[in-house]
């Protein structure tokens, strides 16, 4: 058996924000500029994957955030069993997309580490290091951005009031988590 | 720092982009046939105007896409976004 | 004791709270709302600082920003410390220590003082033309030049303080709360727009605020009241934020402004902890409303610098605001009618005016005749031609002036004065306006430069577009704000105003003497003591342009930019040169407006947050094991791995032997990797690597080069095939994120058509390489359901395996030359697995190493680090690596450029191996290459790329490049050292097992 290491080995609560990793939460990357592919994957997942810029889906089990024309990526809504890195989705979407050419699916789980944010200073944070306009973006449920946040690549789902996940890439997350600790100490 | 309108994701920072110099220059389909000038004219030679130049950029922090951008390096007014392979506007 | 000269209570002072503080080490006291500035004239003290070239006497002049004179040191020999701060905006606290600048031994006695009485010795440009030659004497003056000069001592400990950045978004911004500022915000914000005011004064209401006159009333109450009225009302409106001690410091382009907010600077030291001191707020405003007022122009004559001579529109914000009078014999100079308002004030408090000196002949004004009815002596037509008085004015003689204004008539008048007001009409601050790519205009009515044309969606209100009175500005301030937010109306329609000023303005820029002018000293920027005499000077020695006379003269360089004086600069030139006013422009101001503290530039990228550092998964593992790190890239990866006080070689050493001996085990996650998938995965590596890839079968790897169009080695590393059309490719470290975004260049650009999708996986998988003679017993262990065998799997091929329950890829490539497994595992289970290999190497004395070790290994067998052997001017075949380039493929990146005439020179460098004559000299990298040390110039063959001492060859061995090495096998060269010179001969890069039998194994 193999141990489970997440990135972040604490969460912290900080004025009234709390910032925590969720894991093991399965995500992939998928690539298609078919119209074939979007109802392939939609078929396949019951999800309509989001063709609007800076939006997302969601079904009973994932969510969908859109990233660039051709190119989204999916995760699961709960968290996964840590023994296992098989995923039921993954293996669904090589069969119906990968094998007849339709798009590109990759298993990214560990390439982005899922970091949720709740309270209502999340913008302040932001602000504090990022050019981003989140003026409409924190009204808006379901609104996706990618940007920068402390020099670092971020992308930001807005779940819901007050709540927030955002992914970076495994190797920044322990920087970042650190820094968004030392900004939200001053907020 | 100028905002740029990326064609994809709206309008955002200067700091989310690169820049990828001179739009238009076109890799050649057939390099062999060329003769060292020819190639040189293609791997070197960049316009650095005063003034409105045809310039790519790249979402870098964004959506990874690439595109042109129509600006005045003068004042760094945009007159312009088009999507690769679009027709540039007369400007 | 000191005199107080505090007279009838002033309007933000609160004489129930006494503050104590320190100025040049003696004590004074002030009230709450005090600016050092103000707490000092309450104190009878003019005298703050001295000049920067004669070091002159020089007092407070202003009550703003602008300050060219009183600028100090605070908390001297503190950690907290800071140079050129003007007293007119540091707010007194408790325990406050201000000391004077740019004096020695003291301010009262300054040595430097000298330079006053040499002064003729040392016109504009006298630096220049002095020090010039002979040019090696310049270190020598140089000391002494630093030495005498320099504006305040930088701090020499770290800042204790904490800075921060904040990006702002707004709908309008607005620069200034004078009135005009004020009805802005509030127009703005009532019709719904996210509105954002800032001023750099601790207090909203510019000069509007304290004006207590019965002769500027806006619906019949005076104007003070009614905006106090206004500013009560906006503090009540949600969506408009007000920052006060906030001072726009640039103002970009795309309405992009860095302003700076002070949080703590107005505390005492002991409640600042824990504090931030400065946010920088970086603003991004769709609409910019400057508001940022005027500021008031000195006057030019002989000896206007004494302390205690002020901007008369400073002696009645001391007197208004905080209730304190300048000195007793007040004498006001003037050119047109805003020194009235200042006797008014003055007036109303009961300070005693001794006469006020008016440049112009006749003047029909309301104000005029109210001061005359007050019985105050009004010289008409008059001017100061000189004063007396060291360290403050204590005298000053006035005369005539002629009809034309060039010149005294009549006898001299001695009048006793020991403070000057100065008034030489108002110059609108556009400084912000310009630098944000604005164009002036020359009015010349009163020979202001007001606004023109806007570069982006902004506009400029009240004084500082030139509508200097108020009833101006009831009037078009509600009009443009009309037009500027798209609105039918305002509140401040149908206003009733009454503005009794008269606008009459006599102006000369520079004040005639009874002297000639080389006998004078009339300044005209202060803080840098450049004189008319000197752009004069400037202009007879034929500078024309206004930069260059700014940049001769020094005029409008120091840290005031000239805030004051540019303005009188650009008049005596024009004058001078016989050229009119709106022609030369004016000079550039740049930001910041105000300068701003290192720390407030910097914010929190400082100590752990200077730059990002990236962690594998494995990195607490190296961290428990006493790594030392290396930064590669952003990357912190470990180095080597000291043992019982081993240094650097030594761990090495041993490190190197035991992965050649039995086993090493090294975290490779660093190693870029891209997903790449679609139908044409191989066509379209075929294009980006210079080998072919189209036979390589389903679970092979391949080592790949990857050159830039022009031909030079851009990145390699090792692709695997996963599937039909399914690929992983890996790329160096440094080069994974320029490598990806350059691929999809392509994909996007130049070949649309190919059906491929890249995606970075770096980080989701973890590399463990493990390599050694018994690397195989080790992996084995671990993974027990793979066939290891040499028939299964092969060097250069891959598998998809389990560790436990969880999948993972091995591959059996191998960068040191040894058989060696790199196992791909998700990250989050990659610092267990490594753990495992530890544990089931521990009878084989698996060994980890760090980045040097490999390093070591891999120069061993020759292998080439791209960065580090070559630096973007190697092609393949100048690394002597011709098997990789593929002749058969049509095109590839950086093909055609493989045959330019440039790069079939034989004589380019070559990638060699060298071998030292004594094996243990150990080349230092970098190390030059020569063949003759006797013919000078000596000439430059190469140099050093890599170089270590093999503790498996027990010898020293390095990598190189020669022009022309390829063809010099066993020549002997030099390495010429600063002791000794090395003899080297040329020799096969691969030093190690060129038959590969170990890989083989």
């Amino acid at each position: 058996m193999l141990n489970y290491t997440p990135a972040l080995l604490k969460e912290t609560l900080i004025q009234d924000l709390q910032i925590k990793e969720i894991s093991p939460i399965m995500k992939l990357i998928v690539r298609g500029k078919k119209r074939e592919f979007i109802s392939a994957v939609g078929k396949s997942l019951n999800i309509l994957l989001p063709t609007e810029a800076n939006t997302s889906t969601q079904s009973d089990k994932l969510t969908a955030l859109w990233l660039s024309p051709d190119e989204w990526i999916i995760f699961s809504n709960d968290t996964m069993n840590k023994d296992l890195n098989d995923y039921e989705t993954e293996k669904l979407l090589q069969n119906n997309i990968s094998k007849i050419n339709l798009g590109a699916v990759t298993d990214v789980t560990d390439q982005f580490v899922m970091i949720n944010l709740k309270g209502n200073k999340i913008y302040d944070l932001f602000q504090s290091g990022s050019p981003y306009n989140f003026n409409n973006f924190q009204n808006k449920k379901g609104a996706v951005t990618q940007t920068i946040l402390g020099k670092i690549d971020i992308i930001v789902h807005n779940q819901d009031k007050n709540t927030v996940n955002l992914f970076v890439r495994r190797s920044f997350s322990q920087h970042l988590f650190s820094w968004m600790n030392d900004a939200a100490s001053r907020l | 720092m100028f905002l740029i309108n990326c064609p994809f994701c709206g309008e955002r920072e200067q700091s989310e982009f690169k820049a990828g110099g001179e739009a238009h220059i076109i890799r050649p389909k057939q390099p062999t046939e060329l003769s060292d000038d020819e190639w040189a004219e293609y791997l070197f030679m960049r316009k650095n105007i005063k003034g409105v130049q045809f310039e790519r950029w790249n979402h870098a922090h964004g959506c990874r896409k690439w595109f042109n951008v129509v600006r005045d390096t003068s004042n760094d007014e945009i007159k312009a976004v088009y999507k690769m392979g679009e027709k540039p506007p007369t400007i | 004791m000191t005199k107080s000269l505090r007279v009838k209570t002033g309007k933000i002072i609160d004489e129930t709270y006494r503050i104590s503080f320190k100025f040049n080490g003696k004590t004074y006291y002030g009230f709450k709302g005090d600016t050092l500035a103000s707490a000092l004239l309450a104190n009878d003290v003019h005298l703050v600082g001295r000049s920067f070239k004669y070091h002159r006497p020089r007092g407070i002049m202003t009550a703003g920003s602008e300050e060219p004179n009183a600028i100090i040191q605070l908390h001297k020999n503190s950690s907290r410390t800071e140079p050129n701060v003007r007293a007119t905006e540091v707010e007194i606290y408790e325990g406050l220590e201000a000391s004077s600048q740019n004096c020695w031994p003291s301010v009262e006695f300054d040595i430097g003082g000298i330079n006053n009485f040499l002064s003729p010795l040392l016109p504009a440009g006298f630096y220049y033309k002095t020090f010039m030659w002979p040019a090696s004497f310049w270190e020598k003056y140089e000391y002494f030049i630093r030495k005498s000069a320099g504006l305040g001592k930088s701090p020499t400990e770290p800042d204790p303080d904490v800075y921060e950045h904040k990006y702002v978004h707004c709908d309008v911004l607005v620069i200034g709360s004078g009135i005009s500022g004020i009805m802005a915000a509030k127009t703005a914000a009532k019709n719904g727009l996210q509105t954002l005011l800032v001023d750099e004064k601790p207090i909203l209401g510019g000069s509007t605020i304290y004006q207590n006159s019965e002769n500027f009333k806006i619906n019949n109450q005076n104007s003070g009241s009614w905006l106090e009225k206004e500013i009560n009302e906006i503090k009540k409106i949600s969506n408009l934020d007000i920052k006060v001690r906030t001072s726009v410091a640039a103002y970009h382009g795309y309405n992009f402004l860095l302003a700076r907010e002070s949080l703590t600077d107005h505390l005492p030291i002991e409640q600042r902890k824990n504090k931030t001191r400065h946010k920088l707020l970086k603003i991004r405003a769709k609409k910019v409303i400057c508001a940022t007022g005027s500021i008031e122009r000195p006057l030019i004559f002989n000896n206007n610098d004494r302390p205690g001579i002020l901007l008369s529109s400073a002696i009645k914000r001391y007197a208004d605001l905080f209730g304190v009078s300048c000195g007793e014999k007040n004498v006001l100079l003037t050119n047109n009618d805003s020194a009235y308002e200042t006797a008014i004030s003055l007036i109303q408090k009961g300070i005693n005016i001794e006469a006020i000196i008016d440049n112009r002949e006749e003047v029909d004004s309301k104000l005029v005749y109210e001061i005359e009815k007050n019985n105050i002596k009004i010289y008409k037509g008059f001017t100061v031609v000189d004063t007396s008085g060291y360290k403050r004015i204590n005298k000053l003689s006035i005369m005539k002036l002629s009809k034309d204004g060039q010149k005294v008539i009549g006898s001299k008048i001695n009048l006793p004065c020991n403070c000057l007001g100065i008034s030489g009409g108002w110059t609108p601050a556009v400084h912000l306006f310009t630098q944000s790519g604005g164009k002036l205009k020359f009015r010349e009515d009163d020979q202001v430069f007001i606004p023109n044309t806007h570069p982006s969606d902004q506009i400029s209100i009240g004084s500082c577009n030139g509508d200097l009175s108020l009833e101006d500005i009831l009037i078009n301030v509600p009009n443009t704000l009309k037009e500027f937010l798209g609105i039918k109306k305002t509140e401040y329609e149908n206003i009733e105003v009454l503005s009794s000023e008269n606008f009459s303005k006599r102006n000369i820029w520079l004040l005639p003497s009874d002297k000639v002018l080389g006998k004078t000293k009339s300044f005209v920027d202060y803080q840098n003591d450049a004189t008319a005499k000197d752009i004069k000077l400037a202009l007879r020695e034929g500078f024309r342009s206004i930069e260059h006379v700014k940049r001769y003269t020094t005029t409008g360089m120091g840290t005031d930019q000239g805030k004051l004086g540019n303005m009188h600069a650009l008049g005596i030139i024009s004058e001078t040169a016989g050229t009119k006013m709106g022609e030369h422009g004016t000079t550039t101001f740049r930001p910041p407006y105000t300068p701003l503290t290192f720390g407030t530039i910097v914010g929190r990228n400082v100590g752990e947050y200077f730059d990002i550092f990236r962690k594998t998964p494995i990195h607490d593992w190296h961290v428990e094991n006493k790594a030392e790190f290396e930064n590669v890239g952003q990357w912190k990866r470990a180095w080597y791995y000291p043992k019982d006080n081993e240094d650097m070689y030594q761990a090495v050493q041993r490190e190197s032997k035991a992965a050649r001996e039995s086993a090493g085990i090294l975290d490779a996650s660093t190693l870029g990797k891209i997903d790449i998938q679609g139908t044409d995965a191989s066509e379209f590596l075929n294009r980006v690597y210079t080998n072919s890839w189209s036979k390589l079968a389903i679970g092979k790897c391949r080592y790949g080069l990857m050159l830039n169009e022009d031909g030079m080695v851009y990145d390699d590393g090792v692709t695997t095939r996963l599937g039909e059309n399914h690929y992983i490719m890996t790329t160096t470290t440094g080069g994974a994120a320029n490598v990806l975004s350059k691929l999809e260049d392509y994909l996007q650009t130049e070949w649309p058509e190919l059906d491929v999708y890249l995606t970075s996986v770096t980080d989701h998988y973890a590399t463990i390489s493990v390599c050694g003679p018994n690397s195989r017993n080790i992996v084995s262990t671990i993974i027990d359901d793979l066939d290891f065998s040499d028939e299964n799997f092969p060097h250069m091929s891959f598998k998809n395996a389990k560790i436990g329950k969880i999948n993972c890829r091995v591959m059996r490539i191998s960068f040191t030359g040894e058989l060696s497994y790199e196992i791909n595992i998700q990250a989050n289970y990659a610092k267990s697995v490594w753990e495992k290999c530890i544990e089931a190497g521990k009878d084989f004395n698996i060994t980890p190493y760090g980045t040097e070790t490999m390093h070591l290994l891999r120069a061993e067998k020759g292998f080439i680090i791209v960065g580090q052997d070559t630096d973007g001017t190697m092609t393949p075949i100048d690394l002597q690596m011709d098997w990789i380039v593929s002749k058969k493929k049509y095109d590839y990146i950086g093909k055609r450029s493989l045959y330019r005439s440039d790069t079939i020179r034989e004589d380019r460098k070559q990638l060699v191996g060298l071998l030292t004559e004594n094996p243990d000299d150990v080349l230092e990298e970098g190390a030059q290459i020569v063949a003759n040390i006797n013919k000078t110039p000596i000439e430059m063959l190469g140099h050093v790329t890599s170089s270590y001492y093999s503790p498996n060859l027990k010898k020293s061995i390095a990598l190189a490049v020669v022009k022309g090495g390829k063809n010099m096998m066993g020549e002997k060269l030099i390495i010429p050292m600063e002791n000794k010179s090395i003899n080297v001969t040329i020799a096969d890069p691969i030093f190690l097992d060129k038959e590969n039998k170990k890989l083989n194994a």
